[in-house]
Order: structure tokens, then C-alpha cells, then sequence
């Protein structure tokens, strides 16, 4: 007994190195597999508003960039709006009809931090569950798509953003209508990858994609990006696509976060249908 | 004794800030080039600094990191390693007397040499670990392992232009 101790005695660093490491490696395991139990995320209280002052001194300098944005996001909802043809008859709507029922409600959000360059990219907003946003809720900015959001605390939200792999976005291409997967293969945070569309689709570059909308998290329609580049894979059934993203993701400054209205509706309809 | 500790924890609010708040958002070559300078805090510790307190004290500062950019555990194991490549190192490098009490692992008072074997030898350490945690997966071995490469060099310059900044007068670094 007296040399086990011994032993253990002699042997406290490294014993003391292996269970650093092992309580490190169990953090990574659990951090990424259960996403909702992790509270190391700059969605923490403090770090949230070490990011918030952080973005305050350092907004002054991006107010022209912002401006911009603003102007063209503005600009393009005019266009919307114009274009949409007023209702003849408004009888013929008096059945209520979910469909012309408000399905999406959007948040406005300020990004108080960001990166572009790692493997897996994260952006924390400087609004959380105050303002209504929830886990798994869509973020999209100005010009597209930019992510989910994976954790919130009172006053801020993280998102995980489309610049990682640990999601794959519903995406169609909007010519056509086919269906694929948006993921980021590529390092590179101007563009991305649409993969699973089948090799007899015509697919040029300088088609757009935009999102499919059956997820419950985005609206259908988003843009996501144009087709850049369609390369042939002679072992797989599908194409190769390189999709120049639209949202400028290293430039980001206020994004839209998602509600989807009508999703516990038909989620519990769903759940329903595919019970016994 | 006291002044030594106080200088040290706040190197280490500071390293942190720095890499969480400037270094993380610059953009070099593409995202090919990500300096972690943050490593510092590890690499300048006293000598005589406990073996138990170098392991604590690299958790804590990768920790610290994973606050930051929502990673958790992966800065604290790069660390955790980092710190017992530290204490092997010490030991392999060690001057037949021992250390100087009086010296600090920087620059001026060890010489450029064994600096950067020394430092070198733990940022590639850690650099490797963390690059190959962070993608998870070995398709792609060369150019992580270029990646991390080209970071730790970046780390390195880093460590020496803080050094030359700060005066021999500063003894924190």
C-alpha cells in the first residue's frame, strides 16, 4: 500500500498531465456533440460584453461600410414592395388560409463579433433570449444567408455560422429547382460547395441558389450564392459545384435572425402523422 | 515574490485580450497564417515555477481561450500539452547546475539559440495539436500541417518582437 503511494506520489505530474488532458478531450467530445449543454461560448455573460465594448470602439470606424448596407437592403425592399401587384379582390382571400397567414417573423441583430478564417466560424449577436431569439432559429444578412443560432443567454446569442461544417443548409437551385446541400469545403469564406445534385442536371455557372425552405429555420427563397464553377467527378454521381457565396461574410454588421411562426404547428402534425 | 505573481496574472489578462480582441480577427494570407501569441504566457514562466502550477496554469489560460472563441477544450488541451512539453523540455535543455535563479526563459538572459529551441520546439507543439483538433480529420494531412507550420512561424516572430519591445527592465515577460 505504502509504494502505491509512493508511486503515485512520484508520479503526480504526469498523473496530474493525464487528467488535464483527459478532462480537455471529454470538453471537445461533449462540446461538440451535445450542442445545446455547452456553456464555454462567447454567448457567456462576461465574454459577450468584453465583445460588445469591443465592437463599440471599433464600430466608429465601420459606420460608412454599415451605412451601405443599409442603403442597399433598403433599396431592394423598395423594389419589392413595387413590384408586388396589388390584390384585385380582396374577397377572394376571406377564407382564412394559413398561407397568407404570417409565417416569418424577422429580429433585427447587430454582430458584436466574428471570425472567417478557422475551420469552424462563430459570430456572436448582441441581442439574445430578451429579444426573443432562440436556439436553432436562421440568421440571414443584408445579402444572404449567414447561419444558425446554437446557444443564447439573456442578452447575447452565438451562431454557428455557415462557414464550418457542422451543418449542411437545404439549398435549390433557383433556374431549375433541383435540390442540394450547401457545405464549406472549400477554406476559402467567399465561396462554398452545393453537393447531392444529380449529374443530369444542367447546371451552368451564374445560376443562383437560394434556400429551400423546408426546414423550418429559414424562409424559402434566401439567396445563398451564384454557381462560380461545375467541375465533373468521375466517381461520384453528382456534380461539383463551387458556389460564390452573396453575403460577405468578414463584413457583416446587423443580421436579421428568423422566427418561424407556423413550425411547432407543423412539426407537431408531422410528429403525428409518423406515429402508429 | 508578490510583484512576480501580480506581473504574471496580469500577462496573462493581457495575452488573452490580445489574441481574443486583435489577433484572432486579422486576416494574413488568407486565413492560411493565425498567430496564437497567447502561448507567451506559457513559454516566459519563471523556471522554478512548480510543475503541478505549469500544468494548472496551461488549462487555465487554454480555458480562458475557449471562452473566447467558443471552442471548448480545444485551446485547454493544446495548453495542457504545451505545459508537459514545457516541463520535458526544462529538463532536456537544463544547464549541468541547474538554472540561474535569477534568469527568465526569454531572449536576453538565455541567448537567440536556445530560445528558439526552446520556444520553437513547444509553439510547433502546440500549433500541430490545435490545428489537427480544430479540422478534425486527416484528408487534407499537408496542408494543415503546412498551416500550422506557417502559424507557428508567424508565433515565433511574435514572441521575439514582444520581447525586443519590452525593456530588460520588464521582468513579466
Amino acid at each position: 500500500m505504502r509504494d502505491l503511494f509512493r508511486f503515485l506520489f512520484r508520479q503526480r505530474n504526469n498523473l496530474l498531465f493525464l487528467a488535464l488532458m483527459a478532462l480537455s478531450l471529454s470538453l471537445l467530445v461533449n462540446g461538440n456533440m451535445h450542442q445545446r449543454a455547452q456553456a464555454i461560448s462567447s454567448s457567456n455573460a462576461v465574454i459577450g460584453q468584453i465583445y460588445a465594448w469591443r465592437n463599440e470602439a471599433s464600430e466608429y470606424a465601420r459606420l460608412g461600410e454599415v451605412n451601405r448596407q443599409l442603403a442597399i437592403a433598403l433599396a431592394a425592399e423598395r423594389d419589392r414592395k413595387h413590384t408586388l401587384l396589388p390584390v384585385a379582390d380582396s374577397s377572394a382571400h376571406a377564407e382564412i388560409d394559413s398561407s397568407a397567414a404570417q409565417h416569418y417573423r424577422f429580429l433585427t441583430a447587430q454582430v458584436i463579433n466574428s471570425t472567417v478564417h478557422k475551420e469552424r466560424n462563430y459570430i456572436t449577436l448582441g441581442s439574445g433570449s430578451l429579444a426573443g431569439i432562440r436556439p436553432d432559429m436562421g440568421v440571414i444578412g443584408a445579402n444572404g444567408l449567414v447561419g444558425i443560432v446554437r446557444d443564447v443567454s439573456p442578452r447575447f446569442a452565438l451562431v454557428t455560422s455557415i462557414l464550418g461544417n457542422e451543418y449542411r443548409t437545404s439549398v435549390q437551385l433557383k433556374r431549375s429547382g433541383h435540390f442540394g446541400l450547401l457545405a464549406w469545403d472549400t477554406g476559402d469564406p467567399s465561396t462554398a460547395s452545393l453537393t447531392d445534385v444529380a449529374k443530369h442536371v444542367a447546371v451552368n455557372a451564374g445560376d443562383t441558389v437560394v434556400t429551400r425552405g423546408n426546414d423550418g429555420i429559414f424562409p424559402p427563397g434566401v439567396p445563398v450564392g451564384t454557381v462560380i464553377a461545375v467541375m465533373d467527378d468521375p466517381g461520384s454521381p453528382s456534380h461539383i459545384i463551387r458556389v460564390h457565396l452573396s453575403e460577405d461574410l468578414s463584413r457583416t454588421a446587423y443580421v436579421h435572425v428568423v422566427t418561424d411562426l407556423l413550425k411547432a404547428e407543423r412539426d407537431s402534425l408531422e410528429a403525428r402523422a409518423s406515429q402508429p | 515574490m508578490i510583484a512576480v505573481v501580480r506581473n504574471h496574472i496580469l500577462a496573462f489578462i493581457f495575452l488573452v485580450l490580445l489574441q481574443a480582441l486583435v489577433l484572432d480577427h486579422l486576416d494574413l494570407a488568407r486565413g492560411w497564417v493565425v498567430p496564437y501569441l497567447y502561448v507567451l504566457f506559457l513559454i516566459a514562466l519563471p523556471f522554478e515555477t512548480p510543475p503541478w502550477a505549469t500544468l494548472l496554469l496551461g488549462f487555465a489560460l487554454g480555458m480562458a481561450m475557449d471562452f473566447f472563441s467558443s471552442t471548448p477544450g480545444m485551446h485547454a488541451g493544446a495548453c495542457v500539452l504545451m505545459a508537459y512539453g514545457r516541463l520535458l523540455m526544462l529538463r532536456l535543455l537544463a544547464p549541468r547546475d541547474g538554472y540561474d535563479p535569477l534568469k527568465r526563459p526569454n531572449v536576453h538572459d538565455m541567448g537567440l539559440a536556445w530560445y528558439m529551441t526552446f520556444a520553437g520546439t513547444l509553439i510547433v507543439l502546440h500549433h500541430l495539436w490545435l490545428f489537427f483538433i480544430e479540422v478534425y480529420r486527416f484528408d487534407d494531412f499537408f496542408s494543415t500541417l503546412l498551416r500550422a507550420l506557417m502559424s507557428a512561424a508567424a508565433t515565433m516572430v511574435l514572441c521575439l518582437l514582444a520581447q525586443a519591445l519590452t525593456s530588460r527592465g520588464a521582468r513579466a515577460r
